[in-house]
């Protein structure tokens, strides 16, 4: 069976011998870009930089206003990631207005973007996730707070540091990349952070919600009476970690609070007012894998490769064809899941189904793809299913639109061409039962024919002569 | 010049042999006349037979029968071998593979630019034929042979370059007829089996057949309410109508046509009312009674009556299907207009305007009925046919631009027999003497014939030598005028081609605008070779064949819900066309723009039909109404309405050029040609109107207190 290309074994070479270089990388690249208004800054996070670089990113630190920042050189991205600190500047210059952050998403370019209820964010990013549809509050400065998860050790009287569970998926068919194998008991810190509310935009997805009990308030003119109308959101609205995908794959991570990522949180140990034993925070992973979401190491599927062939044994089975005809059919696909240096066979969410559609202009078949075991590899796991093409002659596509929160977009499109019956591909009339009676009929008239010239010629002329020439003269 | 030489030349035109070298020399002079007078200017048109036909050369005939073209039609491709006629793609193959076989190499494209005059040789040669089946005079034959050679008429479908069905189907079209007056006179079985194999031909190559199968029919007809049923019309008839409904059965495209439509009842109904008055003919013969005779012609009239009545039964109960949409339109001629809109969008369906009969026959126009009352005088079984053919094909040729080409050839036959009579009465150099009169005279008394008064023969012969040669010479000025005239239409009207416009500069020089190769030139360069585009149909094919791109839609117009989802798409707003283009993966939408150059066949002047066809399909969604100012206005100015404002069609061709779900790709030279291309869906999934605001800068407005409940998130 034809599967791969020359080309793309030479590839896959290459991206194994790359791999084996650094230890773990991107996928789409390691150039980051932090920005932060002070370069000093960076030693707060140095665990989560210094977590960056050992998976093998380079860090480039710039400032807002740095003259030579800029996210494209030549038409080209410069950097293939971006993560935004806190920056006490109102606007962030002209090297990062929101038209080059969504140019820069447009490019396949990544952004971690991070908030904190101390410092007003800056007006570009506002607007650039006001495109997105994120809502944030409406003085730049909101903060989350919960009477009923704050973690009792840091903020027993404020309440603005929240301690809740590593997040569930919200869907029962999403794959939960972000809480899987933490320990029972561990618990998030979210410390002084914003809440942003979301549209209904199906690019958008919460990571972390805020618990039922949550609320946003403005401190400075909101600390003593809260009024309905004013609230900007409250519980599950609220969302603390969001993502955003968009249709080329590229990412935007919304990191309600900087602090979060900071070494102190990092090492701190968090209480639950419930009177759960302080705990050591679950931050430090949680923020490994945020950010390995955010730059395409968490989430990445790959199609290696897609064959369609004649599923008959009398056909040639040649591969790939480009027209088909009325006739039984296979349709593979193979897909590869990467999670931070590897990839691997990629396994759907229970719940959830692969879909094959076989559509013009709307489909004729929706069918689920199965997991098939005997092509299976480690690396890569191979779904497949056979039908019958539809009786309708035309230009089909085979199509595969999986697109779920959290992995990367797959709508892969092969168009082939159905072809009508060709003028000898119909059964033989003989063949057909219902045309013997026809069949018969034809061969009773040529053989009555026959006979009868035969005895037209062969039977002696009339002996009434007059009458037989009078009517030949009249020809 | 003396009198010896003169008495030689003369006497050359004496002998039989001689006068029949002479013929031949004239009619391949026509026919090289009739070639020449087509060679003004040559470029190829109908790029889809074309395309067809180096189909059909790279790929051998069965595939070519088998062919499905997905390139055009997106998505639904088109089984193009069982839906055209195949009869010029199999002709200019045919003669190709001729050619290569004598080891002459010429490309295909060469044989297909030349088929048309070739064969409009062939066809004044044919004319010729018919002609001489209708009269004694050979000089008739010769002048229809030249009249057919060159008349606008004709010329008009058969230019070098125009490859289209016609170029070869009126040759057949008079073939086919020439045979079957021949059967016909003859009686013959080989002769009405040669008809047949000519009309198979005829219905290989053009819809137009159906003219023939009901033409004979109605010959047929009309002979025997003449009481001129004879053996002779039973014999060819039969034989052509058996054999020719089993030729054209083998044509997948009009398959079982022949016995399921009504245009070719008919010729069956005419077969069996044959056969029932051969047998009531053959039992008359055999028990000659008065009585009985009354009681049969009864009984068949009973017959015929009943047919009759089970063929509207048939037809109503839905086994035969009804007269298809054209052939209404030829009877009614604001049917289309109101229930087809497709067909009456075609400017060669309308009906011709009175001047166009002079344009395209001139002088053939006034002998024309001369020559049909020379047919009365003789009326003979073809001169009845001639008769007929003159009748309906006036009728439908003052119906239908188009049909112009079928009337073209009775004109010339029938104008051909009135001047050669002219002639042929008037260019005699002897005087009748007064023994002549009395013999006429005597002749006249003697004979008793009673019939129409038209038929009685007259004296013959002219006395007055001033008389003949002001009407020799006031002839010979027509039939120059008429040469003149031919050459001037040919050269003038027919002869530019459709996708090169040319204009006269102020200095009277030629300009060339060349806009629409350019911009297909464009196409096939700078875009991915499966990028569909989206047009009116009128370009269909010459995209795809000078762009070599797939369509949506061409001038095949066999799906009228495809076309209406092309029309919707260019009369609605942006807002549901952006859905429908990408449906139907559009990549592309080219537009034919007249404003900057004031071409009047662009887009914006077809684009009421767009609407029409659209509104026959999805009446609540597009109204031919909205389109026209409240006074019953069609205007794209200032004052046009709201919808044809925000119209996507409008809105290419004028408004501030500027779309938000489309982008400019390319603009011809003189803006005839616009070629816009679709955009995806935004990357972040905005709409277009606010990605198109967020790129000019605009600030979005925050919705700060939004009135009414919150809208909440539901995950």
């Amino acid at each position: 069976m034809l599967r791969s290309s020359p080309l793309l074994s030479l590839f896959a070479f290459l991206l194994c011998w790359g791999a084996a270089l650094v230890s773990a990388v991107s996928t789409t690249g390691n150039r980051l870009l932090a920005i932060l208004d002070d370069v000093g800054e960076k030693e707060n996070y140095s665990k989560f930089l210094g977590d960056l670089e050992s998976r093998g990113f380079q860090i480039t630190y710039e400032t807002p206003k740095s003259e030579s920042l800029a996210l494209f050189h030549l038409g080209e991205r410069a950097y293939d990631h971006v993560i935004f600190f806190p920056t006490k500047t109102k606007g962030l210059g002209p090297n990062l207005t929101p038209q080059i952050l969504v140019n820069f998403l447009n490019a396949k370019g990544n952004i971690l973007q991070t908030l904190s209820s101390s410092t007003t964010t800056p007006n570009s990013l506002v607007s650039l996730l006001a495109e997105l549809d994120i809502t944030l509050p409406t003085e730049r400065t909101g903060l989350v707070v919960d009477h009923f998860s704050y973690d009792t050790l840091s903020a027993p009287e404020t309440h603005d540091v929240l301690a809740l569970p590593p997040p569930v998926p919200v869907r029962n068919d999403i794959s939960p990349l972000f809480s899987a194998g933490a320990p029972k008991d561990a618990l998030l810190a979210f410390p002084h952070g914003v809440g942003a509310v979301l549209g209904p935009r199906e690019q958008l997805t919460p990571i972390l919600r805020a618990p039922n009990t949550a609320y946003s308030y403005n401190p400075k003119e909101q600390s003593e009476v809260l009024d309905a109308s004013d609230l900007f959101a409250a519980g599950q609205q609220l969302s603390l970690v969001t993502a955003f995908q968009a249709i080329n794959s590229a990412r935007l991570v919304l990191l309600g609070s900087a602090e979060m990522l900071q070494d102190k949180w990092f090492l701190a140990e968090v209480a639950t007012p419930n009177g759960g034993k302080p705990v050591k925070t679950f931050n430090r992973e949680f923020a490994k894998r945020v950010s390995a979401w955010a730059f395409q190491e968490l989430g990445v599927l790959r199609v290696n490769w897609i064959e369609h062939h004649l599923n008959e044994v009398t056909a040639v089975n040649e591969s790939n064809p480009h027209i088909y005809r009325v006739k039984n059919d296979t349709y593979t696909i193979s897909l590869s899941e990467y999670a931070y240096d590897k990839w691997s066979a990629f396994s759907l969410p229970a719940n959830d189904v692969l879909q094959l559609e076989f559509s013009m202009l709307s489909p004729f078949h929706r069918l689920p793809l199965s997991l098939d075991k005997s092509q299976s590899t480690p690396e890569a796991s191979v779904y497949t299913v056979s039908f019958k093409l539809p009786d309708q002659h035309g230009i089909f596509n085979f199509k595969v639109d999986y697109k779920r929160p959290f992995f990367t977009n797959i709508e892969e499109k092969t168009t082939v061409s159905v072809r009508h019956m060709a003028h000898d591909e119909w059964p033989r009339s003989f063949v057909i039962s219902g045309a013997w009676p026809w069949i018969a009929g034809l061969g009773a008239t040529v053989t009555g024919w026959v006979v009868f010239v035969a005895l037209w010629m062969y039977s002696a002329p009339p002996t009434d002569k007059k009458n037989k020439v009078g009517s030949k003269k009249t020809n | 010049m003396s009198a010896e030489t003169l008495q030689v030349l003369a006497d050359v035109g004496k002998g039989k042999s001689t006068r029949g070298v002479l013929r031949v020399i004239i009619l391949a002079l026509i026919a090289g006349a009739s070639i020449a007078s087509r060679l003004f200017s040559v470029i190829l048109d109908p790029w889809f037979n074309f395309r067809a036909t180096k189909y059909l050369v790279a790929n051998g005939f069965y595939n070519f029968w088998d062919w499905f073209d997905d390139r055009t039609w997106h998505p639904l491709g088109r089984v193009t071998g069982g839906t055209l006629y195949p009869g010029l793609m199999v002709t200019s193959g045919a003669i190709w593979h001729a050619l290569r076989a004598l080891t002459i190499p010429v490309d295909i494209r060469n044989v297909c630019v030349l088929l048309a005059p070739a064969f409009s040789g062939l066809t004044a040669i044919a004319a010729y034929l018919l002609t001489n089946e209708m009269t004694t005079y050979n000089s008739a034959g010769l002048l229809a042979a030249l009249f057919m050679g060159i008349a606008p008429g004709y010329i008009s479908r058969s230019v070098a370059g125009s490859y289209d069905n016609e170029a070869i189907a009126i040759f057949l079209l008079v073939f086919t007829f020439y045979l079957w007056i021949k059967a016909l006179k003859q009686g013959s079985m080989l002769w009405g089996a040669l008809c047949a194999l000519f009309y198979g031909y005829m219905v290989a190559s053009w819809g137009g057949y159906a003219f023939i199968t009901c033409l004979l029919p109605l010959h047929a007809f009309v002979l025997i309410l003449m009481g001129r049923y004879s053996t002779r019309l039973y014999v060819s008839y039969t034989t052509w109508y058996a054999l020719g409904t089993l030729a054209s059965m083998q044509i997948p495209f009009v398959g079982f046509l022949p016995v399921k439509t009504s245009e070719h009842m008919p010729a069956l109904g005419i077969f069996g009312f044959l056969q029932l008055l051969a047998f009531l003919d053959y039992v008359r013969s055999a028990i000659p009674s008065r009585q009985f005779q009354t009681f049969l012609w009864l009984f068949a009239g009973g017959i015929f009556v009943l047919s009759l009545a089970a063929l509207v039964i048939a037809t109503s109960a839905g086994v035969i299907a009804p007269w298809s949409g054209r052939f209404y339109s030829l009877w009614d001629t604001g049917y289309a207009k109101i229930h087809i809109p497709i067909i009456a969008s075609v400017s060669e369906h309308q009906p011709t305007a009175w001047p166009a009969f002079f344009f395209d026959l001139n002088l053939l126009i006034f002998v024309f009925p001369v020559g049909v009352y020379l047919c009365f005088q003789e009326l003979a079984d073809e001169h009845v046919f001639i008769i007929v053919y003159a009748v309906f094909g006036s009728y439908f040729a003052g119906v239908m631009v188009r049909l112009m080409l079928t009337l073209t050839p009775v004109v010339c036959v029938a104008g051909a027999i009135a001047i050669s009579t002219i002639l042929n009465n008037y260019l005699v150099a002897k005087t009748p003497t007064e023994e002549d009169q009395q013999a006429a005279e005597a002749a006249e008394k003697k004979g008793t014939k009673s019939g129409l008064k038209s038929a009685t023969k007259p004296v013959v012969g002219i006395y007055s030598l001033w008389s003949k040669s002001l009407m020799v010479a006031s002839m010979a000025v027509y039939l120059l005028i008429f040469v003149m005239h031919c050459t001037w239409v040919t050269s003038n009207a027919y002869s530019s081609p459709s996708v090169v416009l040319a204009s006269r500069m102020p200095d009277g020089s030629q300009h060339i605008i060349d806009d629409y190769r350019e911009a297909y030139q464009w196409l096939r360069q700078n875009t991915k070779e499966d990028a569909k585009i989206m047009s009116w149909w009128d370009y269909g094919y010459q995209i795809g064949g000078m762009a070599d791109r797939p369509t949506l839609v061409d001038n095949n117009t066999w799906n009228n819900t495809h076309i209406a989802t092309v029309g919707k798409a260019m009369s609605s707003r942006e807002e549901v066309s952006y859905p429908i283009m990408r449906q139907h993966e559009v990549d592309y939408v080219l537009v034919v723009f007249g404003g900057l150059l004031g071409y009047s066949g662009d887009d914006i002047n077809k684009f009421l039909w767009m609407v029409r066809i659209a509104e026959g399909i999805w009446p609540d969604e597009v109204s031919e109404r909205a389109f026209f100012t409240p006074r019953g206005e069609y205007r794209v100015d200032g004052e046009a309405t709201e919808t044809m404002k925000n119209s996507l069609m409008y809105k290419m061709s004028y408004y501030n050029f500027n779309n938000l779900t489309l982008e400019e790709a390319f603009t011809s030279e003189n803006w005839i040609i616009r070629i816009y291309k679709v955009k995806d869906l935004d990357n972040v999934g905005r709409d277009h109107i606010s990605a198109a605001a967020f790129e000019k800068g605009l600030k979005k407005k925050k919705a700060t207190k939004k009135r009414g409940p919150r809208v909440l998130r539901v995950d």
